[in-house]
Order: C-alpha cells, then sequence, then structure tokens
C-alpha cells in the first residue's frame, strides 16, 4: 500500500524531470561495424546490424539497445558491474533496495542475481529459470541462460543471457522480448550482438 | 484498498501533458507495396475496439462516463457498419471468446497495444525517435509485425485481415477550460484541456504485418453524437487502404 | 536476528493485549444490517465506474498472473463465504493473482482481488476471513464512488496551484505548491481511514456473525505491524511510528488499529474455531512457491519475520531451505555460514530435498569448504540429473576442484 504511494512520488520527480528538462534527448545510433563502448568500461560492442542506444539508462554499468523499442526486444549490457553494487539503479536505497552483487557471488548463481533483480525491480511473482549452461562470453568461460517472465503490461516475454566474471566484475548481456513473435524474431540479432561483444585486454 | 492513489497517478500524467500539448499529431503509416483495391472481396476482422469515453475534470483526471461510453461505442459501431461500404470490404465482428480462446486474444491485444505505443513513441513522432526508425521513415519502409500467430486469433479463420481500434476521449470539463483559458493568459502555459487519442491498425492475419497504422493523438468529432461518431470514424480510417478516398489520393499525380 | 525479533516481538506484545480485553469504550460490532440483494450503480458517476470496472475484469478473467487452480480458489471463496454468509458472497467474482504483496480489494461491480502475498500471510481461515470481510465492508458501503468523488476535488485544487506557482515562479512560491500538495493528499488520506473505519466495523460485524473466530482480525494487524518493523530494522531505517497519525497512512495507524479491532471482536467468539488446520491444508500446494516469492523480493527483515512465523507451526525441510536462500543471496560471510548452516538442517530433515544440497553446496564451496560442498552439489546432480542448470552445477564442480 504504501509501495504505491512512494510509487507516486517516483513518478511525481519523473514528471517534473521531464518537464524540467523541456525535451526529452535523442536516442543514440549505433551503426553497423562501428566499434561502441559499453557504459564507460572496457567492454566494446562492434554491432553486425544497426541497432539503435537509448538514452535512459537502468543502471551504472547498464545501457539498453533495441530494435523496435524496448517493450519490443530490449538488449542490456551491463559493463562490468563492481562487486557490492545492484544490476540496475534503485528507486530507493534504503526503502527499495535491489540484490547486490558480490565478491562471492558464483557464475552459476549470477542467473539467481538476475531474477532476484528482476522480482524486485518489476515486483512480479512470476519468473522462471528455464535453462542454465557453460558458455562463453567476451571469449572466455561463463553461463549462458534463459528465463520467462510476465510484466506488469501482462504481456509474458522470454528472455536469454549470456555472463561471465572478469577481475571480480560481472559482465553481462541480457535479452527479453514477448514471447509472441518478438523473441524468436530478434534472437539471432541478438546472438550475433552479443558474440561481437569483447574486453580489452 | 489503493484506488485513491490510481487516480493521483493518473492526474499526475496530466501535468506532463502540460506544455507538452504541441508535439504530438496524427500520422498514418503504410507497410511498403502493400495494396488493398476496394472490392476485392477480402474480409477484415474488427477485433472488440478498445471505447472509453469521460470528462477530464481541472485536475486532469479522468472521470469515465458510461452514458457517454455507450452511446459513443453505438455510434462508432454504426458510423463503422456504414462505413463499411466505403472501405470497399466486408467487415466481421470478432466472436465472443472463451477459456484458451479468449486468452490468445487478450495476448494479441495486449501486444498489439505494445507494438502501437512503440511505433508511436519510435518512429512517428519526433524528440523520441530511434535513429533506425528514422532511417526507414526516409526509405518510406514501415515494417512492423504481430508474428503469424495471428492466426490462433478467434476469427481470423475466416478473414484476411485484423483491424484493431483503441479509442479513448476526454472532454475538458468546465473547470478544465478555465485553467486553460487562465494558464494561457498567465504563464503562457499550454494546458491542454481535453484528450482525444486514437489508434487504428490493419494487420495481415496470414503474415501478421501491421500493413496500415493511423495514431492520432489530437483528434476531432465528438463521438457522443452520431455526425462526431462518423467524423472520427472518418479520421481513424482516413487512407484505409481500399477505401474510396485513398483509392482517390492514388490517382492523384 | 532471533534476538531483535524476539525482541521486538516483546515490545509490541507489551503494547497490545493478546488475552485481556482492552480498557475501552469500543464495543463489539453489530451485527450487520440484512443484505439488500444485487446492487445496480446508480447515477453518471456510478454508472461509469462500473463500465470502466467492467472492461477491467475482461482483462483479468485473461491475465496470466491469475492463478487458476480450482481447489484453492474454492477454498478461499469458502472462506469468504463463510465470514459474510452465502447470500453476500454469491455474487462475488474471486481472481487469485500471483503478485507476493499484502493486499488484496474488491472494486464497485463486486471483482474481488486476492494477491498471494496475503495468502502467505495468514495462519488461519479466521485470518484470512477477516481481510477479506473487510475489503467486502467497502464493497457494500460503495467506497470506491465517493473516494472517487473526494479525489476529484482534491486534485481539481492541486492543478490551480501548480499554475499559481509557476505564474510567479520563485522558491517561494514552489514551497507553497509542496505544501498545498502535501495538504491535499492528507485531506485525501484521512478520508480513506474514516472508510477503513466504517470496513473495520462491517468486518467485524461479518465475523462476529459468523462461525470464525473474530478475534483473528487484530492477530493479522499486529503480524503485519512486527513484520514491518522488522522489514525496517534490517534496513538500518528508524522503526516507524505506527501510533502517529502519519500523512500517508491510507489505513488508520497500525498499533491503534490493533486495539480497536481486537475489542470490536465479540467477546464470546473467542473460543471459536480458528480453521489453522484447514487453511495450512488448503495452502500446502503453494505454500513453498508463495514464500519463494517473498523471499526473491529481497527484503530480508520481512521474509526472515515471515519464515520464523511459518516456523511457529514448526520447522519443515522447505522452511529451512527457503531461510537458506535468503541468507545466501544478502552474501555477508556470516550470511554463508548462517545458510549453510539451514540448508544442512534442512537436509537432515529430507535427504531428498535436491534444492537443499544445490544451496548447501554453493554456501560450502563459497565459504572456502570446497571437499563438503563437492559432495553436496554431487548429491544434487544425482537426485536432480536433468536439472535445469546440471551442466552449469557440474562445471561448479570441475573448477572448484583445482582450488
Amino acid at each position: 500500500m504504501t509501495a504505491v504511494i512512494r510509487n507516486t512520488w517516483v513518478l511525481t520527480a519523473l514528471c517534473l524531470a521531464t518537464v524540467a528538462s523541456g525535451a526529452v534527448h535523442a536516442n543514440a545510433y549505433r551503426e553497423k561495424d562501428k566499434i561502441s563502448k559499453i557504459a564507460n568500461s572496457s567492454m566494446t560492442v562492434t554491432p553486425p546490424r544497426d541497432w539503435n542506444r537509448l538514452t535512459i539508462k537502468p543502471g551504472k554499468y547498464a545501457e539498453v539497445w533495441t530494435l523496435d523499442g524496448e517493450q519490443l526486444n530490449d538488449v542490456t549490457f551491463y559493463g562490468g558491474v563492481e562487486p557490492g553494487t545492484p544490476l540496475l539503479r534503485e528507486r530507493n536505497k534504503k526503502r527499495d533496495p535491489l540484490p547486490k552483487f558480490t565478491t562471492t557471488t558464483l557464475l552459476v548463481e549470477v542467473p539467481e542475481l538476475l531474477e532476484g533483480t528482476y522480482r524486485a525491480h518489476k515486483k512480479i511473482g512470476s519468473f522462471t529459470l528455464t535453462n542454465t549452461q557453460p558458455g562463453q562470453f567476451l571469449g572466455r568461460d561463463g553461463v549462458h541462460f534463459t528465463y520467462d517472465y510476465t510484466d506488469q503490461d501482462d504481456l509474458p516475454r522470454k528472455g536469454e543471457a549470456r555472463a561471465v566474471l572478469i577481475d571480480k566484475k560481472l559482465y553481462m548481456v541480457t535479452f527479453d522480448a514477448p514471447r509472441l513473435h518478438y523473441f524468436n524474431r530478434t534472437l539471432s540479432d541478438f546472438r550475433t550482438l552479443a558474440d561481437a561483444a569483447k574486453i580489452a585486454k | 484498498m489503493s484506488g485513491i492513489t490510481r487516480w493521483i497517478a493518473l492526474w499526475l500524467c496530466a501535468i506532463v501533458l502540460i506544455t507538452n500539448s504541441g508535439i504530438a499529431q496524427e500520422r498514418t503509416a503504410v507497410k511498403q507495396g502493400f495494396e488493398l483495391s476496394a472490392n476485392s472481396g477480402k474480409k477484415i476482422l474488427l477485433i472488440r475496439p478498445k471505447v472509453s469515453v469521460g470528462e477530464q475534470s481541472t485536475g486532469g483526471l479522468f472521470e469515465p462516463n458510461a452514458d457517454w461510453t455507450d452511446k459513443a461505442r453505438k455510434n462508432l459501431d454504426a458510423a463503422l457498419f456504414k462505413k463499411q461500404g466505403a472501405l470497399g470490404n466486408t467487415v466481421l465482428v470478432s466472436p465472443e471468446a472463451y477459456g484458451d480462446q479468449a486468452l490468445v486474444s487478450e495476448e494479441y491485444t495486449n501486444l498489439f497495444g505494445a507494438v502501437a505505443s512503440a511505433v508511436v513513441n519510435y518512429q512517428f513522432f519526433v524528440g523520441n525517435r530511434l535513429p533506425t526508425k528514422k532511417r526507414d521513415n526516409k526509405a518510406g519502409v514501415f515494417d512492423w509485425s504481430l508474428g503469424e500467430g495471428v492466426r490462433n486469433i478467434p476469427g481470423a479463420q475466416g478473414a484476411d485481415y485484423a483491424l484493431f481500434i483503441y479509442n479513448k476521449d476526454a472532454y475538458g470539463s468546465t473547470g478544465r477550460k478555465l485553467l486553460q483559458i487562465a494558464a494561457a493568459l498567465g504563464p503562457g502555459l499550454a494546458v491542454k484541456s481535453g484528450e482525444h487519442l486514437g489508434y487504428a491498425g490493419l494487420v495481415d492475419l496470414k503474415t501478421g504485418e501491421l500493413l496500415w497504422l493511423n495514431a492520432d493523438a489530437a483528434m476531432g468529432g465528438d463521438v457522443r453524437e452520431i455526425d462526431g461518431a462518423e467524423k472520427r470514424v472518418g479520421q481513424l480510417l482516413e487512407e484505409f487502404p481500399g477505401s474510396v478516398e485513398a483509392v482517390e489520393k492514388a490517382k492523384q499525380p | 536476528m532471533k534476538k531483535l525479533i524476539t525482541a521486538l516481538i516483546a515490545t509490541v506484545i507489551a503494547s497490545v493485549p493478546v488475552s485481556a480485553a482492552p480498557k475501552s469504550k469500543v464495543v463489539a460490532a453489530p451485527t450487520p444490517p440484512p443484505y439488500t440483494g444485487v446492487y445496480q450503480p446508480q447515477g453518471v458517476d456510478e454508472i461509469g465506474l462500473w463500465r470502466e470496472d467492467d472492461e477491467r475484469e475482461r482483462a483479468l478473467t485473461n491475465s496470466p498472473l491469475v492463478i487458476r487452480d480450482e481447489a484453492l480458489n474454492a477454498y478461499v471463496k469458502s472462506v469468504l463465504c463463510k465470514t459474510v454468509g452465502s447470500d453476500r458472497c454469491n455474487t462475488v467474482r474471486l481472481y487469485i493473482l500471483r503478485v507476493p504483496l499484502f493486499n488484496a480489494s474488491m472494486s464497485p461491480n463486486g471483482t474481488m482481488r486476492v494477491f498471494s502475498g496475503l495468502l502467505l500471510r495468514t495462519r488461519s481461515e479466521a485470518e484470512l476471513g477477516a481481510v477479506l470481510g473487510h475489503e467486502f465492508g467497502h464493497f457494500e458501503n460503495r467506497h470506491t464512488l465517493q473516494q472517487f468523488k473526494s479525489a476529484r476535488s482534491g486534485t481539481d485544487l492541486l492543478s490551480w496551484a501548480a499554475l499559481l506557482a509557476s505564474m510567479s515562479g520563485t522558491r517561494q512560491s514552489y514551497q507553497n505548491f509542496d505544501s498545498i500538495r502535501l495538504s491535499v493528499y492528507g485531506g485525501l488520506a484521512r478520508f480513506e481511514r474514516n472508510q477503513e473505519r466504517e470496513a473495520d466495523l462491517l468486518g467485524l460485524g461479518y465475523l462476529n456473525n459468523g462461525p470464525l473466530r473474530p478475534h483473528a482480525a487484530s492477530r493479522v494487524w499486529r503480524n503485519l505491524i512486527l513484520e514491518v518493523e522488522a522489514s525496517s530494522a534490517a534496513r538500518g531505517l528508524r522503526k516507524p511510528n505506527f501510533n502517529g497519525v502519519s500523512f500517508f497512512a491510507s489505513h488508520p495507524p497500525d498499533g491503534e488499529r490493533v486495539n480497536y479491532l481486537y475489542a470490536l471482536a465479540a467477546p464470546d467468539g473467542e473460543g471459536r474455531d480458528d480453521g489453522t488446520g484447514r487453511h495450512e491444508a488448503a495452502l500446502k500446494p503453494w505454500i513453498t512457491a508463495f514464500l519463494d516469492d517473498q523471499v526473491s523480493l529481497n527484503d530480508f527483515g520481512a521474509s526472515e519475520f515471515l519464515i520464523n512465523s511459518l516456523a511457529e507451526s514448526g520447522w519443515t525441510a522447505d522452511l529451512w531451505r527457503a531461510r537458506g536462500d535468503l541468507f545466501r543471496a544478502r552474501g555477508n560471510p556470516r550470511d554463508l555460514m548462517n545458510a549453510a548452516d539451514f540448508y544442512a538442517k534442512s537436509v537432515a530433515m529430507n535427504s531428498e530435498l535436491a534444492e537443499a544440497h544445490r544451496g548447501l553446496g554453493l554456501s560450502l564451496i563459497k565459504t572456502g569448504r570446497q571437499v563438503e560442498g563437492r559432495t553436496a552439489l554431487e548429491r544434487y546432480l544425482q537426485l536432480q540429473p536433468t536439472a535445469s542448470d546440471a551442466s552449469m552445477i557440474a562445471m561448479t564442480i570441475a573448477s572448484s576442484e583445482g582450488k
């Protein structure tokens, strides 16, 4: 009950911010074959096709790429999440904290971390990890996993992700889309994009 | 328990509309290469339109008015029925669905909503456009789809296309109109009095492709009146593929 | 943590009468008036609300969040019927939603929504009935319509204030706007509080008249207070003040409400059945799933409180496993030691519980006990060779061997 009221205040802040800034900033172009740095980290991506990067960043280490809008295909890169920090920006650090990535988080626990983050952030009750297995990301041994969930818009979505731990930091890329049509349609584009992600030595 | 906070949230969104009313205008798009000739004998499945009519209070709250909604639905249905001839094709009304069938229909309605809002936000209107969609605009490309699964929508078997219609009308109350005038005279803010939003989309029931979409955030026509509803349907279905107007427009050089 | 919770419980119990009737002027809630039967909306506002509500219900019936388990639905409906009587409950359409929050609501057209988070937090038919009866009370008094009319005049005022603030454009005027905003919201909240009291009165009236123990109502609120306090304490927040009239509390100040609800219960209802056993049996197929939803919300204090309260009727392997998950997710070194301990207790009670072996193995490996950790993970794979993460666990075992 109070959560709803708090959200109202978040909305107030958002509304005021929109009014104050006067205009919405343009989203950025991510052109085919042009190298692009992810969230000021040492991770880079050379996209095999044209993408868009949204101006609004969901977290300090995160940025969203999309083809048709985040409600239809959302690729989120997490570039070097530091131990002790959450994956996404917390609405309220004290009252509404998100789970933290820690120095002891194991690779096999990363899917659980994403699940906990989505459940807490989106306040949803339905999220299922459907498959978790070893796989490469950024040219190193990491984890590949898949999941299903239904967001507040009542549109069931599917997700696929890759993650790796390098120097105690988490690097990850996730792909979320409605299970109707959009997931299958964008899956191969997501995979070739994830393949194209590199990390500076 | 928390119904009141929902209204407060709605009000807050109305605040955003202050100063922003100049942006959104009408846009229509057709998939490249799509043509529908009049009297082609095609069947169009009309998915239960979302119709919602009410009043906008001074604070910008939407107050549903069932009497108006009822009238609007009846008027719009009648106007659609009347317009059918001009559409040049047969309109079928979607059957009442139950159980799993209803779930399919609902999920596609939600997907259409997500797609229509993505088109509006990211391709149609300046400011928030995605660069790739901006380029599509320049090349005359309009490429959106709900996927081939649309064949599973109840009623899809007997039809060629599905027509989705979404309508929301909030008429400004007297208080709201006074606020509008005071705001314009005072700080020169544009306060919106009333909101008249409409989407109409035609989807190919074989491929799921969005063939045509008309989005308008400032629609005309008072849907509570028969004439107004006809004007509205006319606007929503303006340049509807295969309609008399569209055919005539195409003939012009 | 345990000590802290015990201390919290002691504090609240000291202020809350549990066995003795409070010294208060409040008397037992009277029998509700006879049910007037099927109601039809009247006037433009109300007819409009119903229409919108019908549309929402259409969407709701098809929502993927709705739990369609017939047995569970029949059970919750039966508790509502026991509480408000069959003539009242027959017209209600009830939907159980998989949402891990304490909430239930009833809208003007007779749609009742029950969140799974409420089912997780009630321990008996009487407690569940108390909340459902309260919501039914709002419905019977048509509170949504009154709220709507009140919200309308409140926000009208806000709009004018926003305009005035922007006209002068000074810092001071924005501050004025802020205080107007507070008073408008405060006004709305106060309005809701009166409605809450009315609904409480009706809700307890139903309970007093039915077969269930009416005193359960105050217990639900007492437990909610304890949970909120535990949640705040674990987040390092100052203890919420339940007795002060907070601006934004849309319900009567909770501490006061516990006493008030207790006093509204008919004294002769004290000896009645709570339906604890039936409640537990009906929720058994779901309770672990609902608890896991809660544990994943990252609200450590509340989850720990709920696990402990479920354990009052005896610890189970699932409860120890859930507690292990909670501590492992927070992941401080001491949490990991505790987690390993909880998982060990879980597998001691049920050696077949694969998830507990998994959690045990991971916790042990994280605290440097590689050999024991590998053994536990191998046991997990034996029990669940086709687990969705089997190959990843196998890789975890292999990579821990070098250490």
